[in-house]
């Protein structure tokens, strides 16, 4: 039975566990707007890379490179489209 | 009938009328002729359930080539509309049509599958592979490509036409001033279209990335090859942004929402940022194989090896990602502050320096070569003065302040023009000319090639600087008319005479191909035009398995050194050659993708939610199937070999 | 088919290797498409028009049991696949059904949201906030109830053929898109429904 239950998975379930539990506090607590979303984006990229490193076994096999840098691309898209339209549309708008 | 009501023309006119008999007649042709030809089986077997690239390639060339007819035909009317003021060819409804359909055909019914017709053939060739990583999927690309072109090109006669421009801006193309359905199939076809495209975007990188031959690292790759890669890696992260725009734009148009509209909180602007967070990195998608065309043809043509790899490697990269930052300069006008407009201005210089990079290249590979002015390289050094007055225009519109008087005018249409058709068309037909033998076993005709050259290029020049002078002079573009005060007729006179020139080049570029299909040798061998690289070491036409034994490589210019250093591409023995099956899988799943389209252009729900049923069952269908391909035997290999004549 | 014995069976063949790195790099595309789906939210979310905010209709014991339940599945999942590492496919298949199980909580519990939200005067076409809102989890939801039933599909196929490559392989990238669409919704967690609620 106990083989079922990898460590390393075990482990990665709880962390993720205390990490969603810590985003809730922003929630809960009356916290000022830059502390919540500092604690909100720490913990959500912290998730994020749990997932895909311990869960999704990201780095096991060959493609090893070719994955980690389609991630960190698409993390990259991600924020230039995000921030980017945020900045034209709305903080940089007249 | 009140149910047909829905797909009656809003705005009929003669033409109109006169293309509907004409598709009808030209479908009830092609069924009959398939029947009485007996053609069907031929067709189902040959065609419409191939899995091989290089079929794949020839269909996506064909329907590029049709596309091209479309597109131009477009492009004459407007130019002839305009040609003299006030003139009544088209009214302003017609001219909006027509510009709409003209731009939407032609970057992405025509270029985009220009693009993919050569990737698709000549990739796995040059990465000596059999195949690309996931067949199926690269016949559902063009299925679904063809489906979403289809869809697009009868809104004209069933329904009405999209009149927002290529670009569809909010709240235009919203239900209150684009009441018609023709909006609805700029949505859903371009959708359907995309999906495709994003599909191959995947397909490409995995085969680029892991079917290469061995000995072939990523820094001994042919540049189209490589800038295929790239290509494709900008593919899979920008199509998914136009997916969510078309979404959100058919949910504002179909289902009442408020994502584009003026009122309820909506934002009309934010389809142009989304619609344009995709448009740049699309003009990259379509550039960047051109350039890896050109850095084929000019080392082939000039004998010297392409100048500059590694730097040519390094600002297709830098490219490729500065081509996602630099949107915005799309419409520096649309009301952000200056802070804004700074940053994307400076982005938008800094990338022209790789291509700037780039250009020298082809320069120091031309400097001291031995040229050969074959139809390919006279496109390619067309190339080269052309596109960089295109790309100094770039630069100037990529100043903000200076941008606010030359957007929208003709000066924009004629930048991008003369970026686009030198440095996409030019490559497309050069390739096509260049790999023309290798995919059909026998040569394009090198005289009418050269009058088609001439005829387009010089035309080019004609039909699009005048259009910086009457921009300058203050002629916004999308206008159907103008009055003779304004003094922007002689310009557009003008125009209206490279246009025709235009027409003639490319009706020469088909006559070439009945021609040459009918009267050109077919014993030219597999390397008529002493080339660099993989694909040409293999037969023309080239065998159902590509090679009949796997390349070892040890040189970014495999072919041409073995060619002259005497070493064995093809070591070993015959084996047998695992190959995948036929399916019509990808076929059928797209029609069902395209009654879904036309059934939601229309708003009619049930016919939509059934397609939907059927493309779910598709899906599971092909998750149950068990189908491992097929071998072709070493016994078969070798009667083919010895039949194209040996390795 | 060569099969590599030194590699897991879901990466033994090279088709099998080729078909992993392809869902990968779906997976980057798939954060794209999210990530316009977040930039649309972000600039539309102040955008209520004469309907309600988000702080007006999201609830936290909702927010809490979804999460709880995909995070689980997710977790469930992870161990069906290390399950089907060490060979003990009875197992797999248990954990695979239990993670659709909650995948199923999970939508059962977004639906009833959605109702609420109607109920509270929130509908898809209300404001520019409620289309994106809607949108942004109605595209997750969406993918999770695929998920559903593309899930199913592959246990009938392992009861079927039992583990071969073919089966292992479409095992592991399923368990590729569930991880994923748990680590969309983090950023849904966090980003939509805590940050709206602070």
């Amino acid at each position: 039975m106990k083989d079922l239950f990898p460590l390393k998975q075990v482990m990665g379930f709880v962390f993720s566990l205390i990490l969603t539990a810590v985003a809730l506090a922003v929630y809960f607590m009356d916290l000022s707007y830059t502390i919540g979303m500092s604690i909100l984006l720490v913990t959500a990229f912290i998730q994020a890379a749990v997932q895909l490193v311990v869960f999704m076994h990201a780095g096991e096999s060959e493609d090893k490179p070719s994955i980690y840098t389609n991630i960190y691309y698409a993390v990259f898209i991600a924020l230039v489209t995000i921030f980017g339209s945020l900045l034209t549309l709305i903080w940089g708008y007249e | 009938m009140e149910f047909f009501d829905r797909f009656i023309v809003p705005n009929p006119s003669p033409t109109i009328y006169a293309s509907m008999v004409a598709i009808g007649l030209t479908i009830i042709a092609i069924l009959a002729g398939l029947t009485y030809f007996r053609k069907w089986g031929y067709l189902w077997q040959q065609w419409l359930t191939t899995v091989d690239h290089k079929r794949i390639g020839i269909m996506y060339l064909i329907s590029a080539l049709l596309m091209l007819f479309r597109g131009g035909v477009d492009a004459l009317m407007m130019r002839a509309q305009t040609a003299i003021p006030e003139n009544t060819l088209l009214n302003a409804q017609e001219y909006n049509e027509v510009f709409t359909t003209h731009g939407v055909v032609m970057i992405l019914f025509m270029a985009m599958a220009f693009v993919m017709a050569l990737m698709n053939f000549v990739v796995p060739l040059q990465i000596g592979a059999r195949d690309v990583a996931f067949p199926r999927l690269n016949a559902l690309s063009f299925w679904l490509y063809f489906m979403g072109a289809m869809l697009f090109n009868i809104s004209f006669v069933v329904g009405g036409s999209p009149d927002s421009g290529w670009t569809s801006y909010f709240p235009l193309a919203g239900n209150e001033f684009s009441p018609s359905v023709g909006t609805n199939y700029y949505m859903l076809a371009i959708q359907i279209a995309g999906l495709g495209t994003l599909i191959t975007g995947i397909n490409f990188i995995v085969t680029i990335l892991k079917m290469r031959a061995p000995g072939m690292k990523l820094m001994k790759m042919p540049m189209f090859t490589w800038t295929a890669l790239i290509t494709n890696v900008i593919i899979v992260f920008a199509f998914p942004v136009l997916t969510v725009a078309l979404a959100m734009g058919t949910m504002d148009r179909l289902f009442g929402t408020n994502f584009f509209t003026t009122t309820n909180g909506g934002m009309d602007m934010l389809w142009a940022n989304f619609f344009w967070v995709w448009g740049h990195p699309e003009v990259y998608i379509l550039i960047l194989p051109a350039f890896g065309i050109y850095s084929e043809i000019i080392p082939t043509f000039a004998r010297r090896n392409l100048y500059g790899y590694k730097s040519m490697v390094v600002s297709i990269v830098a490219i490729s990602a500065l081509s996602f930052v630099v949107w915005v300069h799309h419409f520096f006008t649309m009301g952000q502050g200056a802070l804004v407009n700074s940053i994307f201005s400076i982005t938008t210089m800094a990338i022209a320096i790789p291509t700037g990079v780039k250009i020298f290249n082809w320069l120091l590979t031309l400097w001291k070569g031995k040229i050969r002015f074959t139809v390919p390289m006279l496109y390619s050094l067309g190339f080269i003065p052309i596109f960089t007055i295109g790309g100094v225009t770039g630069v100037m519109l990529g100043m903000a302040s200076a941008d606010y008087q030359y957007h929208n005018t003709m000066f924009l249409v004629a930048h991008f023009h003369l970026v686009i058709i030198p440095g996409v068309v030019f490559a497309m037909i050069a390739g096509m000319t260049y790999w023309w033998p290798k995919i059909f076993g026998f040569m394009l005709n090198e005289r009418i090639g050269k009058w088609s050259f001439w005829f387009i290029a010089i035309s080019v020049c004609l039909t699009f600087f005048p259009m910086f002078i009457s921009g300058l002079d203050g002629q916004a573009r999308r206008m159907y008319t103008y009055s003779e005060s304004t003094g922007y007729g002689i310009w557009n006179g003008l125009s209206f005479i490279g246009a025709i020139g235009l027409a003639i080049g490319f009706a020469l570029i088909v006559y070439n191909i009945y021609y040459s299909t009918r009267y050109a040798p077919r014993n030219i061998g597999s390397d008529p035009w002493d080339a660099r690289s993989l694909e040409w070491a293999t037969h023309s036409p080239v065998p159902e398995y590509n090679f009949a034994i796997v390349p070892h490589v040890n040189s970014s210019e495999a072919f041409w050194d073995a060619k002259k250093n005497g070493h064995d591409l093809f070591p070993g023995e015959y084996k047998k050659i695992h190959m995948p099956n036929n399916s019509g899988l990808p076929f059928v799943l797209s029609a069902f993708f395209f009654v879904f389209g036309f059934a939601m252009v229309f708003s009619m729900w049930t016919l939509a939610i059934l397609s939907v049923l059927g493309i779910f069952g598709c899906m599971l269908y092909r998750s149950f199937e068990k189908d491992h391909g097929h071998y072709i035997s070493v016994k078969e290999i070798k009667e083919t070999e010895k039949k194209l004549g040996g390795i | 088919m060569k099969i590599d014995q030194s590699l897991p069976l879901e990466y033994s063949t090279e088709e099998n290797r080729l078909k992993i790195l392809g869902f990968w790099i779906f997976l980057g595309a798939e954060i794209a498409l999210f990530a316009t789906l977040f930039a649309a939210y972000f600039i539309l979310v102040d955008r209520t028009g004469s309907g309600p905010s988000g702080e007006e209709v999201f609830k936290a014991p909702t927010l809490i049991i979804q999460t709880l339940l995909l995070l689980t599945s997710s977790f469930t999942i992870g161990l069906g696949i290390h399950a089907m590492r060490i060979g003990r496919v009875k197992a797999m298949i248990n954990f695979f059904i239990i993670t659709l199980i909650l995948g199923l909580g999970f939508i059962g519990l977004e639906i009833y949201e959605f109702v609420q939200y109607i109920h509270e005067g929130l509908t898809l076409q209300t404001s520019g906030f409620s289309a994106a809102l809607f949108t942004t989890l109605g595209t997750h939801g969406a993918h999770v109830t695929f998920g559903l039933f593309w899930g199913l599909a592959i246990i009938m196929q392992i009861k079927k053929r039992g583990l071969t490559p073919e089966t292992a392989n479409k095992s592991f990238i399923f368990s590729l898109y569930w991880h994923f669409l748990d680590v969309v919704w983090i950023f849904i967690f966090s980003f939509v429904y805590l940050k709206g609620m602070m």
